[in-house]
C-alpha cells in the first residue's frame, strides 16, 4: 500500500496566528505533511493565494465567522471561486445548521461548546448529505487541562459516534495558531485514539478526506462533475472516451 | 542473583525524538522529565501513567529516546503531543520514530540527524 499523504487543513498564518506561511511551511515539511491550507478569517485580511514554498503545498482558504446564517451564505458564495477550503467556524445551533445545509462549505469546525458536543442526529445527517466535513479539533486536547480537556474528548466520543453511524466526513486537526502548535501526522492520530478513534479512521481523516475536498475544489482537465472523471482511453480505442469512475 | 528471565521481562518500545526549542534553545534533562511526567500524570493520570511506563532514557542536545510499555505507545505519543512548553520555552516534540531495541532507535532515528532548527529554514531546498 502507497505511504498516505497527511493533511493539516486548519492552520492559522499572520496576522491571524503568530508565524509567516514561510515558516509554517517549514514545519510542516519536517513533521511529514503533504501539505497545509491557511485559513485565516476572513474580514482580517485577503485570503491567502495557493502556492508552493519549496515544493511544500500551501492551499488557500478562508475561514467563516458569522453570527447571522443569512449572511453566511452570501459570504461562502463570494469566497467559492477563488479559494480551495472553505470553513465555517459553528458556535450556535442556527449557524452550525446553516454550515453543514451549504454544500458549498468545505468543513465545520467549533461547532461544540462546553455544554454540547453542538452535533445531533439531525446536524450529521445533513453534513454527511451535503457532503461538509466535521473537523476535531485536537488543539484543544493538547493546550487544555483538567476538566476542559476531559470536557473536549467526552464531546468528540459523541461526535464519533455520529459520524460512524451517519457516516460523515471528517477531518483531524491541529487547529494551529503557530509553528510550535502544529503536531505530527502520528501525533494527531494517537490524540484521536484517546476518544476512540480507530487508527485506519484517523488515517482516513487526514488523508482521504482532506484529498477528495482539495480535488473536488481544483478540478483537474480530467474532471467533469461530482463522481465522474475522464480515465486513458483503452489501448488501441480509436476514440477516447468518458468513462464513469 | 539470578537474572530475570527473559519471558518475565517487560516488552518495551524505544521512541527516538527531537525537541525543537522558541530560539534553538537547549533544554535541560530535568526540566523534560518534570514536564513529561506532568504532562502524563495530567493526561492518564496516576493509573495510566503506572500502565504505559514511560521513561527519558537519554536526553542529550535535544535528541533522545524514551522507553515506554510495548502495548501503549499510542498512549505515550499523545501524552508528547499535549507537551507544549519547558520552562517558559515553547517547545515541539516530534517523534521520529519507534523500535524495539534502543541501539536500533539510536543507529535508525538519530544518527547524524540534525535536530530542526526553527531560525534557518535553508534545509527544506535540499
Amino acid at each position: 500500500m502507497a505511504r498516505p499523504v497527511f493533511y493539516d487543513l486548519n492552520v492559522y498564518s499572520a496576522p491571524e496566528g503568530k508565524n509567516t506561511i514561510e515558516e509554517l511551511a517549514a514545519f510542516s515539511s519536517r513533521l511529514e505533511f503533504g501539505g497545509i491550507a491557511i485559513i485565516n478569517p476572513s474580514g482580517s485580511s485577503q485570503p491567502v493565494k495557493a502556492k508552493k514554498v519549496h515544493g511544500f503545498e500551501v492551499f488557500s482558504g478562508v475561514e467563516v465567522r458569522v453570527d447571522n446564517p443569512s449572511r453566511l451564505h452570501g459570504m461562502v458564495g463570494k469566497y467559492r471561486k477563488n479559494t480551495d477550503i472553505i470553513v465555517v467556524r459553528g458556535g450556535s445551533e442556527n449557524i452550525n445548521r446553516a454550515a453543514v445545509e451549504n454544500s458549498n462549505v468545505d468543513i465545520l469546525c467549533g461547532f461544540g461548546s462546553m455544554k454540547d458536543n453542538g452535533l445531533n442526529h439531525v446536524l450529521a445527517k445533513s453534513a454527511s448529505d451535503n457532503n461538509v466535513a466535521i473537523s476535531f479539533d485536537l488543539g484543544e486536547v493538547i493546550v487544555h487541562r483538567g476538566g476542559k480537556r476531559v470536557r473536549t474528548l467526552s464531546n468528540f466520543r459523541k461526535d464519533l459516534a455520529l459520524v460512524r453511524k451517519y457516516n460523515v466526513p471528517f477531518i483531524l486537526t491541529s487547529n494551529a495558531r503557530s509553528c510550535y502548535d502544529l503536531r505530527a501526522p502520528r501525533e494527531l492520530i494517537a490524540l484521536a485514539g484517546l476518544f476512540g478513534m480507530t487508527k485506519e479512521e484517523a488515517v482516513y481523516g487526514l488523508s482521504t478526506i482532506p484529498e477528495s475536498i482539495i480535488s473536488r475544489n481544483r478540478p483537474s482537465s480530467k474532471y467533469v462533475f461530482e463522481g465522474v472523471e475522464i480515465v486513458d482511453g483503452m489501448p488501441g480505442d480509436a476514440t477516447v472516451e468518458g468513462d464513469g469512475q | 542473583m539470578k537474572v530475570l528471565p527473559p519471558t518475565m521481562r517487560e516488552n518495551k518500545r524505544y521512541l527516538a525524538f527531537e525537541l525543537i526549542a522558541e530560539g534553538n534553545s537547549i533544554i535541560s534533562r530535568d526540566e523534560l522529565i518534570r514536564e513529561i511526567f506532568s504532562a502524563s500524570g495530567s493526561l492518564l493520570g496516576d493509573f495510566g501513567s503506572s500502565e504505559c511506563n514511560i521513561w527519558l532514557f537519554a536526553f542529550d542536545n535535544n535528541k533522545g529516546v524514551i522507553s515506554c510499555n510495548r502495548e501503549h505507545v499510542s498512549q505515550a505519543r499523545a501524552v508528547m503531543a499535549t507537551i507544549t512548553n519547558v520552562k517558559g520555552k515553547r517547545v515541539l516534540f516530534h517523534v521520529l520514530g519507534v523500535s524495539g531495541t534502543v541501539l536500533g532507535a539510536t543507529k535508525k532515528y538519530l544518527e547524524g540527524v540534525d535536530v530542526f532548527n526553527p531560525e534557518e529554514q535553508s534545509h527544506i531546498n535540499e
